[in-house]
């Protein structure tokens, strides 16, 4: 069984790779099956056969809020909690060392407790029998070891009471403490983790929030240096004391952390929303060869990639193949262009040559070759009719721009489908801005006419549709690209063509003038088309996700994965 | 008092009540924050009778972020960037502790000269340079310390160099064909040797220092 569980290295532990899939308390959330709903309760017009099922290239997952995430993540820590017979915040930290595999801390638990509890940071360190002294000064150190840490173990602990065990015990009533941070004598309230590396508790407040807000860490340790123990929860939250914003914040990590942990879920990645998606079929790496998993979290438009990083829907492309055309485009397109339209290549050893002036002779740099710029021939054949091309004819020169045409076919290619794909981009945003302008004149039409509200929505549909299916066709572009030639790849691009020219000529009746007298026949036959156009793009959809399942489709490219 | 403040002012006068160590932190202005620091260079290393100084930032959340150090003294050191002086040193990043010192901190800088790391260089040219021949970069570095850092003289520096100008080239850390080029143009050795050095001319280089710019410096 694959599982691309992300292991973070670490050194104290060597993770078998054969290992289950994770059993994580899928029931509690998966049966629900939320699919992704037709946005639509806009009236039976737009009503497309069999909607409310599941489609096939639509992928079944679900939203979580971060108290539904926490839930899951208590379910966890209790179970660790019951089995292990630890304190809740202990279980909770051994889990986030451990990535939340409970399988495989339960496996090193039971093998070496405390071996985990130490590398968790929630044990000390076995003592050991007599440690080297540390070096009181420092001005003659020779090369120890290639370790580049302080050298020098900072001597300023904690020089008050060892009476008070375990974690966060303000050690009230201690006598002249100094504060080995803030130097500050005047603080009564101290606070230490279970390593007994006291200070005062600002400092500690400050630490923390510093950690929380400034570094994004979840995974706070004792301000001693080189000490590893871990500031658990209630230490955490009553060090923080009234400062619920940083508090709400660090759970908040938590919960990230948790969720980066998880194959089957993935934080929602638009700015400061909280929600996470669960995805359980689109968890490992291999099934995104076969599908596309887009998804939204509870905020309808938040709509991402659950298997990659493009927060948009790049349907009916795969992931893979999404990546390589975005990176290619990225590397090409701007270069291409220029390329095109300034450069010719030498016809010998087809180095891109640009002319930036002088006369038609042409030398080759590279390989000294000499031709003529405008018929691409053998300089030589031009006799004695130097500086004047006139011989287009002449067989040297018919070969070498027939050799020039062949590697340019390449570049033309890429061209033809960067173009069509930049171009839905365009049309799609320039007609949302033409809705806007729409938009409020079937307002003022709302008031004027007879017509409801309800009835002059269809414009919104209209363009809604027109720019969704726009993005489909965008992405159709970057798959033709790259498919092999062939029966499949034709009947592909037939479905593309009928969806293009029917997205088309919508487009064209949204952007027809709207008068009074003629709108209700305009209603119908924007409404008419919507529903076509929607028809034409499930079709579109429909048959490249079957192709994936069914393994039609080929490339002409190596694919990551493949 | 803010915290920040009482603790950098007592880290800057226990400083200076410890008198056995070289370590030393000085204002640069009437600001507490922005310091320089030096200490001498360890002995038994190529850095050893130099006075190194370093400029310290004192961030707005110390002691709870690092603090920021760069060398101002020129050090020839992998971990040390050549053209920059900054530092390579996980104290200095992400194994920061709030127990840690000014002083500590530069204590540790004094023994990373001791101990240099050339796998994970910050100047990767120098880095080579030691990896390569690591007594042709000791050369380099006592000749830097020696004209950077106040090192001792030339009666030092006769152990090392066999002959003359040969080897004073190889110890600016210069190429010989560079430094060949411009004597070409009819430039004195020596006078070449320095404006690369001071350049810090290593060819096509990240500073990028073009030949111009060099001719340009050597005609002042």
């Amino acid at each position: 069984m694959s599982s691309d569980y992300e292991i973070s290295d670490d050194e104290n532990y060597s993770y078998e790779e054969e290992e289950e899939e994770d059993e994580m308390e899928v029931e509690d959330y998966d049966d629900g099956s939320a699919s992704e709903i037709e946005v639509d309760g806009i009236g039976d017009d737009f009503k497309v056969p069999g909607g409310s099922e599941r489609k096939v290239y639509e992928v079944d997952y679900m939203s979580l809020s971060q108290p539904d995430v926490e839930k899951i993540m208590a379910t966890d820590v209790n179970y660790i909690s019951g089995i292990f017979g630890v304190e809740p915040a202990v279980a909770a930290q051994l889990l986030r060392h451990m990535n939340w595999n409970k399988e495989k801390l339960t496996d090193k638990y039971m093998d070496n407790a405390s071996q985990v509890s130490v590398a968790a940071g929630v044990d000390l360190p076995p003592r050991e029998p007599t440690p080297p002294p540390p070096k009181a000064s420092s001005s003659r150190q020779s090369s120890t070891g290639p370790t580049r840490t302080a050298r020098r173990s900072v001597a300023e602990t904690s020089k008050t009471s060892k009476s008070t065990k375990r974690v966060a015990s303000p050690a009230a009533g201690v006598q002249s403490f100094v504060c080995p941070i803030c130097f500050d004598d005047s603080q009564t309230e101290t606070m230490a983790l279970m390593c007994e590396h006291r200070f005062c508790s600002s400092c500690w407040k400050e630490y923390i929030t510093s950690k929380v807000r400034t570094e994004a860490e979840c995974t706070i340790t004792c301000m001693a240096e080189d000490c590893n123990i871990v500031a658990l929860d209630p230490f955490v939250k009553k060090a923080l004391t009234d400062d619920m914003e940083t508090w709400e914040r660090y759970q908040e990590l938590l919960v990230r952390q948790f969720v980066s942990c998880i194959p089957h879920l993935k934080f929602c990645p638009y700015p400061s929303c909280t929600n996470t998606v669960s995805c359980v079929s689109a968890a490992t790496k291999s099934s995104l060869l076969t599908m596309v998993p887009i998804v939204a979290c509870s905020i309808p438009t938040h709509v991402f990639c659950f298997g990659c990083p493009i927060d948009a829907d790049h349907r009916p492309v795969i992931c893979a193949v999404a990546k390589m055309w975005l990176q290619k485009c990225r590397d090409d397109s701007e270069t291409a262009n220029w390329i095109k339209s300034n450069t010719k290549e030498c016809s010998k050893c087809q180095s891109t040559i640009e002319k930036n002036g002088g006369c038609n002779h042409m030398t080759c740099k590279k390989c000294k070759y000499e031709f003529c710029w405008v018929c691409m021939g053998p300089w030589s054949e031009h006799g004695t009719s130097w500086y004047s091309c006139n011989r287009y004819d002449e067989k040297a020169s018919v070969d070498a721009r027939d050799a020039q045409a062949r590697s340019r076919a390449s570049l033309e290619r890429y061209l033809h489908y960067y173009n069509r794909w930049a171009n839905h981009e365009q049309s799609a945003k320039l007609s949302m801005e033409l809705y806007a302008k729409t938009e409020k004149k079937m307002e003022e039409m709302q008031i004027t006419s007879e017509l409801t509200w309800i009835q002059v929505q269809f414009m919104k549909k209209a363009v809604d549709v027109v720019f969704k299916c726009r993005m489909t066709l965008k992405w159709t572009y970057a798959m033709a690209y790259y498919l092999s030639l062939g029966n499949e790849k034709e009947l592909f691009e037939d479905n593309q063509r009928d969806l293009e020219r029917a997205v088309e000529e919508l487009s064209e009746l949204i952007e027809a003038p709207i008068d009074p007298e003629t709108i209700m026949a305009l209603r119908q036959k924007v409404t008419d088309k919507t529903v076509y156009v929607q028809k034409r793009n499930e079709i579109m959809l429909e048959d490249t996700a079957k192709g994936y399942l069914d393994g039609r489709w080929s490339w002409n490219a190596t694919v990551d994965g493949l | 008092m803010d915290a920040r403040l009482r603790r950098v002012n007592k880290e800057i006068a226990d400083c200076k009540n410890d008198k056995q160590s070289s370590v030393t932190i000085d204002l640069v202005d009437e600001s507490p924050f922005h310091l320089i620091g030096s200490f001498d260079g360890p002995e038994g290393t190529p850095y050893e009778g130099g006075r190194f100084q370093v400029d310290i930032v004192i961030p707005d959340n110390y002691p709870f972020q690092p603090v920021k150090m760069k060398f101002i003294t020129k050090v020839y050191h992998p971990n040390v960037s050549s053209a920059s002086g900054a530092i390579c040193l996980d104290i200095l990043k992400d194994a920061w502790s709030p127990v840690l010192t000014l002083k500590s901190t530069l204590i540790s800088l004094q023994s990373l000269l001791c101990s240099p790391e050339p796998r994970d260089p910050q100047d990767a040219e120098v880095a080579k340079h030691y990896m390569t021949s690591k007594s042709s970069f000791e050369d380099t570095a006592r000749y830097w310390t020696m004209i950077y850092a106040g090192g001792p003289g030339k009666e030092g520096l006769g152990k090392g160099a066999k002959g003359g100008p040969r080897d004073e080239i190889a110890m600016a850390g210069l190429d010989r064909a560079h430094v060949a080029q411009f004597e070409a143009l009819g430039f004195d050795r020596a006078k070449v040797i320095d404006v690369l050095r001071r350049l810090n001319y290593r060819g096509a280089n990240v500073a990028n220092i073009n030949d111009d710019r060099v001719v340009e410096e050597l005609l002042k």
